[in-house]
């Protein structure tokens, strides 16, 4: 059978659109996400919408429907200043903050929410808040390790009333390096040698990961998650139960 | 090849493949007006009735990175919807039985390096599409593929749609948004330049998705197909190519860069009726 080029350019339209229409029709043709925040899996929170999943794409009404903080807060904590508040999408905060000499984006409103909700959250990143945010968590009940934290990630100088533009520098630039990990606490550089080192077995880890140990065992556990689409929180809240249990 | 007054004169058919130029332009026009209506859909104006996707979730590529992940877990890249999933499959049913006809018909960026090269065809003449050695060239053809092997393992490492930093065809679309990385735009602007001088200088040597769709020439079911009992060796075939493959040393093109642009066959360059075709085994 021999095929012109007429016939070749109608039968690759037909092809290309009727499958679209086609995927279409049966439901699963979507172009953008759901909206829905990934849950935690395990332990105490799960079930729960999981912060760390919170994507740029997220207007402050997804931010609301999923986690139960409204625009009006989230408005307040980053100095938001928009005539839509519920319309306004995460991404934008980097045009917002574009002037500040520390990222004040996605990973942010991340933190927020999960300090604000009481939920965990991984600290190993250099992740910076609006010092209206922290005034505004300044009544939630946090762990001494997380009010450190927001010791020493605020970018400086701007209240909960005032505009974007006056932040400056971080009042404190974080500059510390990680600890090694044998102190056996497991961070966002702990490796699974790390994990065997300390004494727990091969089993033992699978059982909290729910899949194969990586063949290569100096895969940090939080770049493991990641490639998984696991949840570090989760993964570092089982894993670090079967270390202590080991003590 | 014709006789006249006995003597025997070569004559070219410089025709193309039109049908291909219109399609070229329709998809590229499709996808930039997607592109900005997306842009405009983010400030709450747009244009109605046309989709206002992101590029991510209109590429076959995002299919194919996020195949790894979706295979292990069961959910998609970051940034990689559905869409791009259907696309992959559509791309790769295509290329069984057509062979890379998306690269040659479809893709934007392949379209606009052609525009490119037909300014670099009128500046050079002859020698357009003829600066790389033959001996470089044959090596450099296999760098898609170290590309490809790259993207997707970085991929898979970091969950993350790592290719976009890169991707000169997201940056095509993007170039007026924040979104866009200087990565792509260095790599797009490369590309356009050195169109001047080869043809799809992209496709050739870094296209990780030509890479995977190239594979499918080994064994689609419609080839490029020479009829050496009437094939007059002019070479029209080999030259036309954009490509560069010998098509005149072959009776089938099996080689892994043919997109399918048809510009070969006796339906465009080739002076002699039926001699090159794209056809299935056997056909007549």
């Amino acid at each position: 059978m021999t095929l012109s080029s007429k016939p070749l350019a109608v039968i690759v339209i037909v092809i290309l659109f009727g499958g679209i229409l086609l995927s279409s029709s049966l439901g699963v043709w979507s172009t953008e996400t759901s909206k829905q925040a990934a849950a935690f899996t395990t332990g105490e929170f799960a079930g729960q919408a999981n912060p760390a999943d919170i994507r740029g794409s997220y207007s402050l009404a997804d931010i609301e429907k999923n986690f139960g903080v409204s625009p009006e807060i989230l408005v307040k904590a980053f100095g938001i200043q928009t005539e839509n508040p519920a319309a306004f999408t995460i991404k934008e905060l980097e045009t917002v903050y574009a002037d500040s000499p520390v990222e004040i984006g996605t990973s942010s409103v991340r933190l927020f929410v999960a300090f604000y909700r009481g939920l965990p959250f991984d600290l190993s990143s250099q992740i910076f808040l609006p010092k209206s945010a922290i005034d505004m968590l300044s009544d939630k009940p946090l762990s001494a390790e997380q009010k450190a934290y927001l010791e020493t990630h605020v970018a400086g100088g701007i209240s909960a009333d005032a505009s974007p533009s006056a932040v400056t520098t971080p009042l404190v630039q974080a500059t510390k390096t990680p600890e090694p990990s044998s102190d056996r606490l497991i961070k966002g550089l702990t490796t699974f040698r790390d994990l065997l080192s300390w004494g727990l077995t091969s089993d033992a880890i699978e059982k909290v990961l729910g899949l194969p140990l990586p063949a290569d065992l100096s895969v940090k556990v939080k770049d493991f998650a990641t490639a998984n689409n696991l949840s570090f929180e989760t993964l570092k809240l089982g894993l670090q139960s079967a270390v202590d249990a080991l003590k | 090849m014709i006789n006249l007054f006995g003597r025997r004169l070569r004559i070219f058919r410089p025709r193309s493949i039109w049908v291909r130029r219109v399609g070229q332009f329709f998809f590229f026009a499709l996808i930039a007006l997607i592109s900005i209506n997306y842009t405009l859909s983010e400030t709450g104006r747009g244009i109605p009735l046309l989709s206002n996707a992101s590029l991510h979730a209109l590429c076959p590529f995002g299919g194919v990175v996020t195949i790894y992940q979706y295979a292990t877990s069961g959910t998609f890249v970051q940034k990689i919807h559905e869409s791009a999933f259907i696309l992959m499959i559509i791309g790769f049913f295509l290329a069984i039985v057509f062979g890379p006809v998306f690269c040659g018909w479809v893709c934007p960026l392949g379209t606009v390096q052609e525009w490119v090269s037909s300014l670099g065809r009128k500046i050079f003449k002859k020698r357009f599409n003829h600066f790389v050695p033959v001996k470089v060239d044959r090596v450099l053809r296999f760098t898609r593929y170290l590309v490809l092997a790259w993207v997707i393992y970085m991929t898979a490492a970091t969950g993350t749609l790592i290719f976009s930093a890169y991707d000169p065809y997201f940056a095509l679309f993007n170039f007026w948004t924040s979104e866009v990385a200087i990565g792509g735009v260095v790599i797009l602007t490369l590309t356009l330049v050195l169109s001047l001088f080869v043809q799809r200088p992209w496709c050739k040597y870094a296209c990780p998705y030509g890479a995977v769709l190239g594979i499918s020439n080994l064994f689609r079911i419609f080839s490029i197909r020479r009829n050496v009992a009437t094939c007059t060796q002019c070479s029209a075939c080999t030259t036309m190519c954009p490509m560069n493959i010998a098509v005149d040393e072959k009776t089938v093109v099996r080689d892994h860069q043919c997109i399918s642009c048809l510009e070969c066959t006796s339906e465009a360059v080739c002076p002699v009726a039926k001699t090159v075709a794209f056809s299935t085994r056997g056909a007549k």
